[in-house]
């Protein structure tokens, strides 16, 4: 196996990526000067924020992916939160990216056998589903 | 709760090798996503989404809007204003921007400043190149409104009606659009109490934290714009 699918095998690869990609996303709708941000104070500043924060969540989960759960968390809250402060969430794109993103990191799971259709003779085989999550 | 279905999965997976080795190369153990296991996440986040939506086109919750660099237009029927500064300005491109044309990377702008205002049939949209974003707002009764909001605009047209109205004023020495409403030094400006427009139309380059209501809100692409 190549080295990169290996890496892409031990962490959240997708959910962290769409989650990185919704952020950047939402800030390239509002690249204002940052004079006119600060100039506008607390309330202007949190549409750059939020949409920042989703960006390093979604770089943290590909880097860090032991910390996935916190992570996600709280990438899905920024998410959902730049509805109101940026754009309608980077025009509803990034906040979707960010939402599906989030919801892929939080329902990864290490070291999982592989997938394979469920049939008849196997299910008969293998007595109880090792999987009740 | 990370480590649960960790444990469930690897212990009850043990005769597994034998039967994933005869089966071929792509079967080999790694991470993956569990649909039950994101469907946790997902439902509520759904929900939360949709109730954020709904709220919005009820008008019960302002957003924000802070757009740039990309010219969009704004037309409204009626627009109804407290608090009104305007003011020219020069809108600086960011270096080697793919927008700059033959303007050297500046635009000529009108700052137009509004403490709060009141907007009939709003309509926004924003050419992506070959199909328009449109977001429509306050069809209905009910009529959109926005707070400290500035426009940079480079095109303004519509019926307009002052009050109180004071021109020529040095653009620094405004004072009744607020803190948004303050220009340059040495920049001819004009302000007034109130401002009411019939027909507004709009071509602008930038709105900054604007917190607009916006009942009856529709998000669409279009083929025309406004």
């Amino acid at each position: 196996m190549p080295a990169f699918q290996r890496w892409r095998a031990a962490r959240p690869f997708w959910g962290g990526l769409l989650l990185a990609l919704g952020g950047a996303e939402i800030l390239v709708t509002e690249k204002a000067s940052l004079k006119v941000v600060m100039h506008i104070g607390m309330q202007g500043l949190a549409g750059y924020l939020l949409p920042a924060l989703m960006l390093i969540c979604g770089l943290l989960i590909l880097f860090n992916p032991t910390q996935r759960l916190f992570y996600s968390i709280s990438g899905v809250l920024l998410s959902l939160g730049t509805w109101l402060t940026s754009n309608l969430g980077g025009f509803f794109v990034g906040l979707l990216l960010g939402v599906v993103g989030s919801c892929l990191a939080f329902g990864w799971l290490p070291d999982q056998e592989p997938r394979r259709r469920r049939s008849w003779w196997r299910r008969s085989r293998t007595p109880a589903t090792p999987h009740s999550a | 709760m990370a480590s649960s279905p960790d444990v469930t999965s690897s212990t009850g997976s043990s005769p597994e090798p034998a039967e994933s080795s005869e089966s071929g190369s792509t079967s080999e153990r790694r991470g993956r996503v569990r649909l039950r296991r994101a469907a946790v996440m997902a439902v509520p986040a759904t929900a939360l989404a949709a109730g954020l939506m709904i709220l919005t086109a009820q008008g019960a919750l302002g957003v924000q809007f802070a757009i740039s660099g990309m010219p969009f237009t704004v037309t409204a029927t009626e627009l109804d204003g407290k608090g009104f500064a305007q003011f020219g300005g020069l809108d600086q491109m960011a270096e080697g921007s793919p927008n700059e044309g033959d303007t050297g990377g500046q635009v000529l702008v009108v700052v137009s400043a509004i403490k709060s205002a009141t907007l009939t049939k709003l309509c926004q949209s924003v050419d992506l190149g070959g199909t328009n974003l449109l977001i429509t707002a306050g069809q209905g009764s009910e009529k959109v409104s926005a707070s400290n909001l500035t426009t940079d605009s480079t095109e303004l047209s519509g019926d307009a009606a002052f009050k109180n109205i004071e021109i020529g004023n040095d653009a620094s020495t405004l004072d009744k659009a607020g803190p948004g409403g303050q220009g340059p030094k040495g920049v001819f400006s004009q302000q007034a109490d109130t401002v009411h427009i019939a027909n507004l139309r709009q071509t602008n380059y930038a709105t900054t934290a604007a917190v607009f209501k916006l009942p009856g809100l529709k998000l669409r692409f279009s083929d025309k714009g406004c």
